[in-house]
């Protein structure tokens, strides 16, 4: 046995030396031998020079006459909306102005939708039903089940869609939006985020999907990454309503009627600055821990002001982002209809399957805060979140046997405030009850669409997976302390 | 419905009993897993890698050297010194410890692991540099040969890795950096730096705090007991000899071309100011470097700043025409040479 004697300066003293060398090992040995000689940063050199060879062309060969004026106008621009005294303000003021068009606008034609759709079609559908003598259970999977709950998607999600849509296209088109994310910068710097998440999440507001897909502007992966998982924080279209809803009957309610409007706006206000500030937590946790080893880069262009193309931007903002959504959110739809229907008819020994799930869920619901009925429509309106009061209200009749209120096992309804307060109160809602619920509705999984999206756009199980569950272990985390610390307090 | 006293005192020994089972690293699960993997194999690889590192440097690996970078007692180097030779790995001749041409295969497919694994956490991954090493230590006895001759394919073929230490080809030559330790540069004389030490971690953090890389160049102005003071890329940089020894250099034969002023970095610039690029450090590598050049910010490009974000910490400039906000960490990357503002675009 031969034992080795180490001497690093003897080139090839390896164990792969051929007896006779031919010519092709020759060369392989010079090969192996000038690699070693060529330097460390070869290849940044060479990339380095190739870039530096190709600029040198292009400057020599391309001519630039006259840009200065155009640039000038920009720079005014720019100098006002990234100075120090108007940049904030003009930010908040002008997301002001889209999200009350975009909430009070959308009131009008969700009303026309919803009399068009809920109130006329489904009564002529359930006649027309009756007419052919359409066996109980299948116009009721049917017509009860899968066209009411598209149909209540359709007029709750639509219109706030087509409105919010086009018109942050139009912001974006103008080149506005790149100076938000070049304003908000440091504050996401520190949270370890890319500032291009502010526009991520911004379109968040309107729909978490489309927000998602907007990350798509941010080019390093972890910051992507990133804004792809705390999207949910920002408060979806979907979720508005139920969070007004809630919070002008049970919080408004707290103080004198002159004040009503005004507590429960700034309730609901909370909650969508509360979504920000966790999603800017939850940005820094992630980038300490599970996201620690992803690439991280940073350059933000900022393009040329332009005069925005409406139509163009209405055109492509209506098909591109609308529609899309819009039809994923149906698809889902559908099937999630027809299974609250059948949960709430069929029976096992006499009880309905959502019978046995709301008493099987109610005493972790009372726990967190919430109730049984609660979990379960969370659990069933997965597929989106518009349709989640009105399965409460069914399932809490339902649940209650209070007759006369609502249309039946199955069928979702909506009604007026007041009435619609004395019904809860019936199913054992307290102040609690409807504070856990507005928490529960901002920290909870992301819709079905938009966990689908994240697949598409993350093309990674795992990190879909972390997506969807996050939020809502955070969610239940939530909940549960506040509910404790509740009862504490108040005996 | 449960007390909320009990419930929430429930809750948090829950939850404090989880962290204590799950947290990252320092968790019970991770330290169970992390034991479980110290194995006889991977013991007996590390063994190899010692003694390789030993003949290497001209050292004689001892019985004691090995349970001391093994953290393990001697009785059970003993047992693992008999086992490696009953393997044809080593071999133990009047006393001293020698690998067998097997043996050292062993070490350099380690060692190869090893740096490949540096290199590749440097170039494609966001891990910061005090990370590497230990990341390393436990991937290096994971990786069959075939799965790193993909690894080498996929990054080009490196001939080094991060640290400036070379990394042994498939057939198992390495030519090592052949450097000096930069207390032994000559005053005042152009150096290039080859390598960095990253043991002891104390001392690497220190090396990479100061901003020095492998690549830059290098010239010593002052060396005394105490301290030796040298520039480095066009920073001055004062260090302790005994961490300037863990600095390796090679002599230049001539000075680099550019002049040794306190150079500047795209941060010093202010709204309005123009400059020449001179150069992307060395640090800024992989996918930010690629996006540097994509972005046309090259040695020889104007570069004016144009407007701070209110925010701070973000300045937009214009680079080539374009508008463009880079970060202070980016654009410290970037080292320039003032210009008046008059010649800019």
């Amino acid at each position: 046995m031969t034992t080795y004697t180490p001497n690093m300066n003897e080139m090839g003293s390896g164990t792969a030396v051929p007896p006779s060398p031919t010519p092709q090992t020759d060369i392989l040995r010079t090969a192996e031998t000038l690699r070693w000689q060529i330097g460390q940063n070869f290849h940044e050199q060479l990339m380095e020079d190739i870039y530096t060879e190709a600029a040198r062309i292009a400057d020599r060969a391309v001519t630039r006459p006259n840009e200065k004026p155009r640039f000038d106008l920009d720079r005014t621009i720019d100098r006002i909306v990234t100075s120090r005294i108007w940049g904030f303000p003009l930010m908040v003021l002008l997301f002001t102005v889209v999200f009350w068009l975009t909430i009070s606008g959308a009131n009008i034609p969700s009303g026309w939708l919803s009399a068009l759709l809920l109130d006329t079609v489904h009564p002529l559908l359930k006649a027309g039903a009756a007419a052919i003598h359409m066996p109980w259970w299948l116009s009721g999977l049917l017509i009860d089940g899968m066209y009411l709950a598209t149909a209540w998607v359709v007029s709750v999600m639509l219109p706030p869609m087509a409105i919010f849509f086009p018109l942050f296209t139009l912001l974006e088109d103008f080149g506005y939006l790149p100076r938000v994310a070049f304003n908000l910068d440091n504050v996401f710097r520190k949270s370890g985020a890319h500032g291009k998440q502010a526009l991520s999440m911004m379109m968040g507001f309107g729909c978490n999907a489309a927000g998602v897909v907007a990350t798509r502007v941010i080019d390093s992966p972890r910051e992507r990454l990133i804004a792809i998982i705390t999207n949910n924080f920002a408060l979806c279209n979907g979720r508005w309503p139920t969070q007004i809803l809630i919070a002008t009957l049970f919080i408004g309610g707290l103080v004198p009627a002159y004040l009503a409007g005004l507590v429960s706006a700034l309730a609901v206000v909370s909650i969508a600055v509360l979504g920000v500030l966790l999603s800017f937590a939850l940005s820094w946790g992630l980038s300490r821990s599970i996201l620690k080893g992803e690439v991280s880069t940073f350059s933000l262009e900022l393009p040329p002001y332009r005069p925005p193309r409406v139509w163009q931007t209405i055109y492509t903002s209506v098909i591109d982002r609308t529609l899309i959504v819009l039809w994923r959110a149906v698809t889902f739809a559908l099937p999630a209809g027809a299974i609250i229907w059948l949960m709430a008819n069929v029976t096992i020994g006499g009880t309905s399957i959502a019978e046995y799930l709301i008493n099987f869920l109610n005493p972790l619901g009372l726990l967190i805060g919430l109730n049984g009925v609660i979990l379960v429509a969370y659990i069933v309106a997965i597929p989106a979140n518009e349709i989640v009061i009105p399965t409460i209200l069914m399932l809490t009749v339902l649940v209650t046997g209070i007759t006369g209120v609502g249309a039946g096992a199955g069928v979702m309804f909506d009604m007026n405030g007041s009435a619609m307060k004395g019904l809860l109160d019936t199913g054992g809602w307290t102040l609690l009850t409807a504070v856990n619920l507005m928490l529960f509705s901002l920290i909870h999984n992301p819709c079905s669409t938009t966990i689908y999206t994240i697949y598409k756009e993350t093309g990674s199980k795992k990190w879909t997976l972390i997506a969807s569950l996050l939020p809502v272990a955070m969610g239940f985390i939530v909940t549960f302390l506040v509910a404790q610390v509740w009862r504490l307090v108040t005996g | 419905m449960p007390d909320p006293l009990i419930s929430l005192v429930v809750a948090g020994l829950l939850m404090g009993l989880s962290a204590l089972i799950f947290w990252p690293e320092k968790g019970l699960l991770a330290r169970w897993q992390n034991n479980r993997q110290i194995t006889h194999r991977i013991l007996g690889e590390d063994a190899l890698k010692h003694i390789h590192k030993c003949d290497i440097k001209g050292r004689r690996p001892t019985m004691e050297s090995i349970a001391g970078s093994l953290h393990i007692g001697t009785n059970e180097t003993a047992v693992l010194i008999n086992e490696l030779q009953s393997q044809n790995l080593v071999q133990v001749v009047d006393g001293d410890i020698h690998l067998t041409l097997q043996g050292r295969d062993s070490a350099l497919h380690i060692i190869r692991a090893h740096r490949l694994w540096e290199r590749y956490l440097a170039e494609e991954t966001g891990y910061s540099e005090a990370d590497w090493h230990g990341q390393a230590e436990r991937f290096e006895h994971q990786l069959s040969a075939d799965e790193l001759d993909v690894l080498a394919a996929q990054l080009n073929y490196p001939t080094h890795d991060p640290h400036g230490d070379p990394i042994p080809s498939a057939s198992g030559e390495m030519v090592a950096h052949g450097g000096q330790p930069l207390t032994a540069l000559p005053l005042d004389a152009p150096g290039q730096i080859v390598h960095l030490e990253d043991e002891p971690p104390m001392v690497y953090a220190q090396l990479i705090a100061e901003g020095l890389h492998v690549g830059m160049p290098v010239r010593v102005t002052e060396v005394t007991a105490e301290r030796i003071r040298f520039w480095a890329n066009g920073d001055e940089h004062i260090l302790a000899p005994i961490f300037a020894n863990n600095i390796s250099v090679v002599a230049l034969p001539e000075a680099p071309p550019q002049p040794e002023v306190e150079s500047a970095s795209l941060n010093d610039l202010q709204p309005g100011e123009a400059a020449e690029v001179l150069s992307i450090s060395p640090n800024c590598r992989g996918m930010e470097r690629r996006r540097f050049l994509d972005l046309g910010i090259l040695p020889g490009t104007i570069i004016q700043a144009e407007m701070h974000s209110p925010g701070g910490g973000t300045t937009a400039y214009i680079i080539r025409g374009a508008l463009i906000a880079l970060r202070e960490q980016q654009a410290n990357y970037i080292k320039i040479k003032r210009q008046q503002p008059e010649v800019a675009v």
